[in-house]
């Protein structure tokens, strides 16, 4: 079974020990996050997410199939989680960790069951054919805070991703081509996203986003999904050191302020996004022109 | 489908006759299996778990040390007999028993004592006979018993109990919140599992899968807290019974 | 909305509970922990906030407090100021000095490592068995080499913890004519009974003699009992028995051959079924919750020979319950006569 390495004994008490004195390493505050980078593809559905050194990427695909019998309405939805031993070298291809265990569930907690995404609106014709949509994340490089990363990535790919447009007729479907029609956004119901609470001194100390090393050194860890609206989508807290109830309750209202701070710079960026690809205005004369899109001279 | 809610806002009785904060018919033994250094067997109403412990002992490859820094490893293996639910389905390398796995291996190797025992393994084999409901909290209940049979230390019992609010209208504000659910209601209502550790309210382990406004968590959080004590001393008094057999 | 918890519908011993309570208060007025022969202690129950105690095994106290918990579920025993909890049952962990049973596990290129029912592997140097051909004789590298004909893969063998290393594993030596191989009987392991604890009433506990022989009718047996739980129950080794007295030095050079072999005698069937019945009165000693030494063992041995004899004659008929049932019967017989 590959292993992190272990942090160094002394390595630890440093950090336990400044954590005491209500330092952290990188001196940020505790509930503070890394700076958080958020760039899209030039592809639709493909987002990358940098959180301090912490890099994942995200990215959509579709396809058209048939629906599961015991589900005939909806389309399908699937994350797909990689570790790559390009992100530390305790990954090993074929071979899940815990590590990825927890992060494919805890996605799969907070997104699909949630039912962040309207799988309904994926169905083409019911019991026929879908769209089966597929979210690979690749972990590129790891210092800590993994799910938190991913769960942003996810969300931000679903937001930027267009499907093709199809038209039925009767018991038969045509996809249009991206050239033909202009792709359609998915239906997002609602933004969960993830924050990692780590917390030390038994469960007197809570931490944000937490780097690889203190990951290492923590006492356990609190994983809240929550979307801005103030619902929580998905708690794990699995094990490690008991913590006071009280204590969590105080986690859920904090986790929803950072919620919402994640949930308006992801939207920052997909208006910028859609700027960037509108430049001067083309893309609402292009799709009002869809009908005859060759009249306009090109550039 | 509202299963529950349709018939409970009139007599405030759930399907199985239960009210809101009562637990189901709790059976268990200990030291059910003679060839394990510890076994348990735990009935929460129709969710039956049959767990062993084996160990603290040289782990399963030699060579392979156990856990870090001078401490025990915990391994947990969770199984599903064929016609423990409702449909037969192979339940092999499934990510949610592997998840159910991880949160037994971490929460128990946090509350076992295992500095006493470096380098070796204690592995926890857990076969779920009949699924209804509850299973998580059946099976840490279940490997807490068996622990204790093995006679590994721990600081406290570690118990679980499930909650749900019952309210399925985001508005209503009069959601009773719910003890102890089985299968059917698990499949209707927003429900979480608690672990908390014996007569303190500490919890240890936290699993919420489904989604749910923010302020009803503290009520099915409030509501698990209390169910677990009342499981802890059920739980105590299926030791000491057994404890008057040596004396 | 006050949260109250109601019961289920499970039988309640509100009774057995009570008595519990009533325990703890009274602890607390006197100080002095609860010492009660029927109940036991749970893992996370409060033995006792008085600072004059000392905590033992079994018992923890959290920082900061003077608190002394119990992390086991078993008897309280004190031990002058000391506290500790045994456990009902657990695993045998080693002492220096245990007469231990032991099976081989598997053969490495100067020990053995050797499976004593801990919770880690036990390792047999080759420096510390005697070698065949005379007990001064040096070490060589061709016993490295012949290693496998002293001990295989699993060979029984009696042996006694020598050291023990950091991390509790623990190194046999069999450096006495007492110990060596096993053979020529039945090997009974019981689970979780061994360990020396002291407040089982049941199991093998540490005693003075961890061997000896059985007068039987049908000859002498010999029982060795280890303190981790596993027991060997043989036919009487006459050439040991004979050598016992006289020094290693002047060993013999044909008692040296037989150590070391894996070949069983020729065993009468009466014997075999006298060396049957000890091992099976040892589990039922051990499932009535009895105490397995020496004494215990002549006395119940004899008094299941008499007990047999009698129903032989009676006719009567078979006795429900297996060994334990023996046991009960017998134990019950011995208590009437007195």
């Amino acid at each position: 079974m590959p292993q992190e390495a272990q942090i160094s004994v002394n390595e630890r008490a440093f950090i336990q020990d400044a954590l005491k004195e209500q330092l952290r390493l990188d001196g940020r505050a505790f509930d503070a996050f890394r700076p958080l980078e958020l760039t899209f593809g030039d592809e639709y559905g493909v987002a990358d997410v940098q959180l301090g050194k912490t890099r994942v990427i995200a990215r959509i695909s579709v396809d058209v199939t048939t629906p599961l019998p015991e589900r005939k309405f909806d389309g399908v939805f699937q994350i797909i989680t990689e570790f790559s031993p390009m992100a530390s070298p305790a990954f090993e291809v074929g071979r899940p960790t815990n590590a990825e265990v927890v992060l494919s569930r805890i996605l799969e907690k907070a997104i699909r069951r949630s039912n962040a995404l309207d799988t309904e609106s994926l169905c083409i014709i019911a019991g026929l054919k879908c769209f089966a949509l597929r979210a690979d994340v690749h972990v590129i490089d790891h210092d800590g805070g993994l799910i938190d990363a991913s769960c942003i990535a996810v969300m931000a790919a679903l937001q930027h991703f267009r499907r093709p447009d199809v038209l039925v007729e009767g018991e038969k479907a045509t996809v249009l081509s991206i050239r033909e029609r202009d792709p359609i956004p998915l239906s997002i119901l609602h933004q969960p996203l993830c924050v990692t609470f780590s917390y030390f001194e038994e469960g007197e100390l809570f931490l944000v986003d937490s780097n690889l090393a203190e990951e290492q050194v923590r006492d356990g860890e609190v994983i809240i999904t929550m979307n801005r609206h103030g619902e929580v989508c998905q708690i794990a807290k699995y094990g490690g050191a008991p913590v006071e109830p009280y204590a969590l309750f105080n986690l859920t209202s904090l986790a929803l302020q950072k919620v919402k701070e994640m949930s308006k710079f992801i939207q920052e960026r997909l208006d910028e996004d859609a700027k960037r690809r509108n430049a001067g205005g083309l893309l609402a004369e292009l799709s009002a022109e869809n009908d005859r899109p060759f009249d306009r001279p090109v550039g | 489908m509202p299963l529950d809610t349709s018939t409970y806002s009139l007599a405030l009785l759930r399907l199985d006759g239960r009210r809101w904060n009562e637990l189901r018919n709790i059976h268990a033994q200990i030291s059910t299996q003679a060839a394990a250094d510890g076994s348990s067997y735990l009935e929460m109403g129709n969710t039956k778990v049959l767990c062993t412990v084996t160990g603290p002992a040289e782990g399963r490859q030699s060579g392979q040390r156990g856990g870090k820094d001078n401490e025990a490893k915990v391994e947990v293996e969770i199984g599903f007999a064929g016609f423990s639910g409702l449909e037969r389905r192979k339940r092999k390398n499934d990510k949610r028993t592997s998840e159910m796995q991880h949160t037994l291996e971490t929460a128990y190797s946090s509350l076992l004592l295992t500095h006493l025992y470096p380098h070796s393994t204690i592995t926890l084999n857990i076969h779920i006979l009949s699924q209804d409901g509850s299973l998580l909290a059946a099976c840490i209940n279940a490997a807490t018993l068996a622990l204790i049979d093995a006679g590994i230390p721990m600081t406290d019992y570690l118990v679980a109990c499930t909650a749900a609010s019952s309210a399925t209208s985001a508005e209503s504000d009069n959601s009773d919140p719910l003890l102890d659910l089985n299968n059917l209601e698990e499949q209707e209502l927003s429900f979480l599992t608690v672990g908390t550790l014996g007569r303190s309210d500490r919890v240890s382990v936290l699993i919420m899968e489904t989604r749910v406004r923010m302020e009803r968590v503290e009520g099915m959080l409030a509501v698990g807290i209390d169910g677990c004590k009342r499981m802890r001393e059920i739980l105590d008094r299926v030791v000491k019974e057994y404890g008057q057999r040596f004396s | 909305m006050p949260i109250t918890i109601l019961p289920p519908s499970a039988p309640i011993a509100t009774a057995h509970l009570k008595h519990e309570d009533s325990d703890e208060d009274m602890s607390d007025d006197d100080g002095l922990p609860i010492q009660s022969a029927t109940s036991i202690v749970t893992p996370g129950e409060t033995v006792t906030s008085d600072p004059q105690w000392m905590r033992g095994h079994g018992t923890y106290v959290p920082a900061e407090t003077t608190t002394i918990i119990s992390t086991v579920a078993g008897h309280l025993h004190k031990t002058n100021k000391l506290l500790s909890v045994q456990p009902l049952r657990a695993r045998y962990q080693p002492e220096i000095g245990d007469l231990v049973v032991g099976r081989i596990v598997s053969v490495q290129t100067k020990k053995w490592t050797v499976d004593i029912a801990a919770p880690m592997l036990a390792s047999l140097p080759l420096s510390a068995i005697n070698l065949p051909g005379g007990i001064l004789r040096r070490r060589t590298a061709v016993d490295e080499l012949n290693i496998r004909t002293f001990f295989s893969e699993g060979d029984l063998l009696v042996a006694e913890v020598q050291s023990l290393h950091g991390d509790n594993t623990a190194s046999l030596h069999t450096r006495s004519l007492k110990y060596g191989k096993l053979r020529n009987g039945l090997f009974t392991s019981l689970s979780g009974a061994g360990g020396g604890i002291l407040s089982r009433r049941g199991g093998v506990v540490r005693s003075k003699r961890q061997t000896f022989t059985l007068q039987t009718s049908a000859g002498e047996i010999d029982v060795v009992l280890g303190v981790n739980g596993y027991i060997f129950v043989s036919a009487h080794n006459k050439s040991k028995q004979d050598e016992k007295d006289v020094s290693i030095t002047s060993l013999e050079q044909g008692v040296s051959e037989t150590l070391y072999s894996s070949q069983n005698d020729e065993i009468e069937p009466g014997v075999a079924r006298e060396i049957t019945r000890v091992s099976t009165l040892v589990k039922g000693l051990v499932a009535c919750g009895r105490r397995v030494d020496e004494d215990m063992i002549v006395r119940v041995y004899e008094g299941a020979v008499d007990l047999d004899a009698e129903e032989k004659v009676m006719g009567s008929a078979d006795r429900a319950g297996g060994a334990k049932g023996v046991v009960e019967a017998v134990l019950g017989r011995l208590e009437m006569g007195g």
